[in-house]
């Protein structure tokens, strides 16, 4: 067989299947979001809306911003915290030796626990009766000792965070370990021998050459918490009340709580959007490493 | 204080650091592992020491839980779904890798990009379809929805590996007469083995953990692991010795295959934007 029939035919099936995988259900989605869609009425979807769904969820749904207020709060306070502590602990554990490859080998475990279990054990570890965090502020700041964690609006949304930063700092803290291995030792040494300080050549070295990796890191991890679900489910299931309702939640409970398929795949859409933006830019780094020479 | 002596202490205040990250990362597992340990009674009390039971890792598996009907679901759809993801996968890799296709940033891209769209956006016509088709709630429609989540990942993988076999000994083996499909069996294949065998753990995992499909999809007869933990909350409240043992029976075999292909794990994540 000739090559050039048989480089499109090894590729043939991979986009078939990503095609019907994902391609052709956010398009039908996109479809769904323009039609009044309810699971319970029997054909799906119903009439025609045009932009109806859309604007039901601008101009007379709350919660629909709450949860986009929730979704933006969320993605930035994660981003932030998981993204310097990384930092630190990247700059930590970077130098090598036994201790410190010990502990990057721990920092694998993380990964194996699924978001929904990160979820679960959070949520036993703050319950004010035996959680462990009653325990541990029962000795080192007895006025937390008794609070209601997860029923407390700001303090459940703190919750969450704690879970989602907790699960996440290993993995970014990994990434920019490697990004801290590729950048040349000797101008640093260089920098060191001309008597700048410590925190000198972090910031005027090693911070500027490690730019192109946190960018990744940061677009990543935006694209995670934007979408975030299974932790939050598992932890608070969005509330109390809606305080910690997710974009991902509130679509989840719109479809299948009250079967309005329609319109939440107009929400879903309204998601997608970001998503897109955060993608484009993640590929301009891929790609543009890809065609240095 | 000397130059000297400063140095020293900075360097105790690093490991002392060092072990409270790698404590504190642990703590959450600590905490399951320990309660799955714990008789009902004792895991409502903050005690630690107690007289260790197995009895949870048995509970689970049987009525009113199950377990074991779950874990026969997650290991059937976690299997087939690499089954299918593999070979798939590396066909495509091998073509990207070795050969200039019209529009192959494009695919690429788009492939990328189907990574990051929220699991809740392409969900909704997977529900209405598999209702309409008779596919809710069965171990097909789990692994049709989990290909998307793992062949992009598989594809990039892939691509990775089969970038960094050199071109040499496939060109030399092409100039002695042997066919493309001849050099990708006998040469490209075996070399590639150990980054199959990576990109298929790490797509384990991620079928595996998956929970959103799961919970839309399945409500008896194909319900997953992970979505098995929910049976654990009773009316009583969470049964937390036995959501413990649940999760530590979920996640043992996952850290073994993590640590197994912990070397590439940044690299499946990142898509090899970062090396």
């Amino acid at each position: 067989m000739r090559d050039q029939t048989l480089k499109y035919l090894l590729v043939l099936p991979a986009v078939l299947v990503v095609f019907a995988t994902a391609v052709w259900p956010l398009i039908e989605s996109l479809r769904f979001s323009f039609y009044q869609g309810r699971t319970d009425r029997g054909d799906f979807p119903q009439n025609w809306l045009g932009f109806e769904n859309y604007t039901w969820a601008f101009l007379y749904e709350p919660p629909f911003w709450n949860s986009v207020y929730v979704t933006a709060l969320y993605t930035v306070v994660t981003v932030v915290l998981t993204t310097l502590f990384a930092l630190g602990l990247a700059m930590l554990l970077a130098p090598g030796g036994k201790l410190r490859s010990g502990v990057q080998t721990l920092l694998i475990l993380p990964f194996a626990m699924s978001p929904a279990l990160i979820g679960v054990s959070f949520r036993f570890m703050f319950n004010p009766e035996f959680g462990l965090f009653d325990a541990f502020f029962g000795v080192v700041f007895p006025p937390l000792a008794d609070v209601s964690w997860l029923a407390n609006p700001d303090l459940a949304f703190a919750v969450i965070v704690m879970a989602d930063v907790w699960g996440w700092i290993p993995f970014l803290t990994l990434v920019l370990i490697g990004g801290l291995a590729s950048v040349p030792q000797d101008t640093i040494e260089a920098a060191q021998v001309d008597g700048a300080s410590g925190w000198r050549v972090f910031k005027d070295v090693t911070l500027p050459q490690l730019l192109p990796v946190l960018a990744v890191v940061i677009i990543l991890k935006a694209i995670f918490s934007l979408k975030t679900f299974d932790q939050v489910f598992m932890l608070t299931n969005g509330g109390p009340g809606t305080a910690t309702q997710t974009l991902s939640h509130y679509i989840y409970i719109t479809s299948t709580r009250y079967g309005q398929v329609g319109y939440a795949a107009s929400v879903a859409w309204l998601m997608v959007i970001p998503m897109m933006v955060l993608t484009y830019f993640y590929a301009k780094f891929v790609f543009k490493k890809d065609d240095a020479p | 204080m000397t130059g000297k002596q400063k140095k020293q202490m900075w360097r105790a205040i690093q490991s002392v650091l060092i072990v409270l990250a790698a404590f504190i990362m642990l703590v959450p597992i600590i905490w399951i592992f320990l309660a799955s340990f714990k008789s009902h009674v004792e895991v409502y009390q903050l005690r630690l020491f107690f007289t260790p039971t197995l009895e949870n890792y048995g509970t689970v598996f049987e009525e009113p839980y199950n377990l074991g009907a779950k874990l026969f679901n997650s290991t059937i759809v976690a299997f087939i779904t690499v089954i299918f993801a593999i070979p798939i996968a590396t066909m495509a890799a091998y073509s990207f890798s070795r050969f200039r296709l019209k529009f192959e940033t494009t695919i690429l891209v788009v492939i990328l990009a189907t990574q990051f769209v929220p699991a809740v956006v392409i969900i909704l016509p997977f529900f209405i379809m598999f209702r309409d088709i008779g596919l809710l709630d069965t171990r097909i429609g789990l692994i049709l929805v989990n290909l998307a989540i793992v062949m992009p990942f598989a594809i990039w993988m892939i691509k990775g590996f089969i970038d960094s076999i050199p071109m040499d000994t496939e060109e030399a083996a092409m100039v002695d007469g042997s066919s493309r499909l001849q050099v990708i069996k006998n040469i490209v294949l075996p070399m590639a083995a150990p980054g199959l065998v990576t990109a298929s753990i790490f797509c384990f995992i991620l079928a595996w953990n998956e929970f959103l499909f799961a919970l839309f999809l399945t409500n008896r007869d194909a319900v997953t692991l992970p979505i098995g933990l929910a049976l654990f909350r009773g009316e009583e409240g969470d049964l937390w010795n036995l959501l413990s043992a649940a999760g530590i029976i979920i996640m043992a075999p996952m850290f073994v295959l993590a640590l197994a292909i912990r070397k590439y794990f940044v690299q499946g994540m990142t898509m090899g934007a970062v090396r």
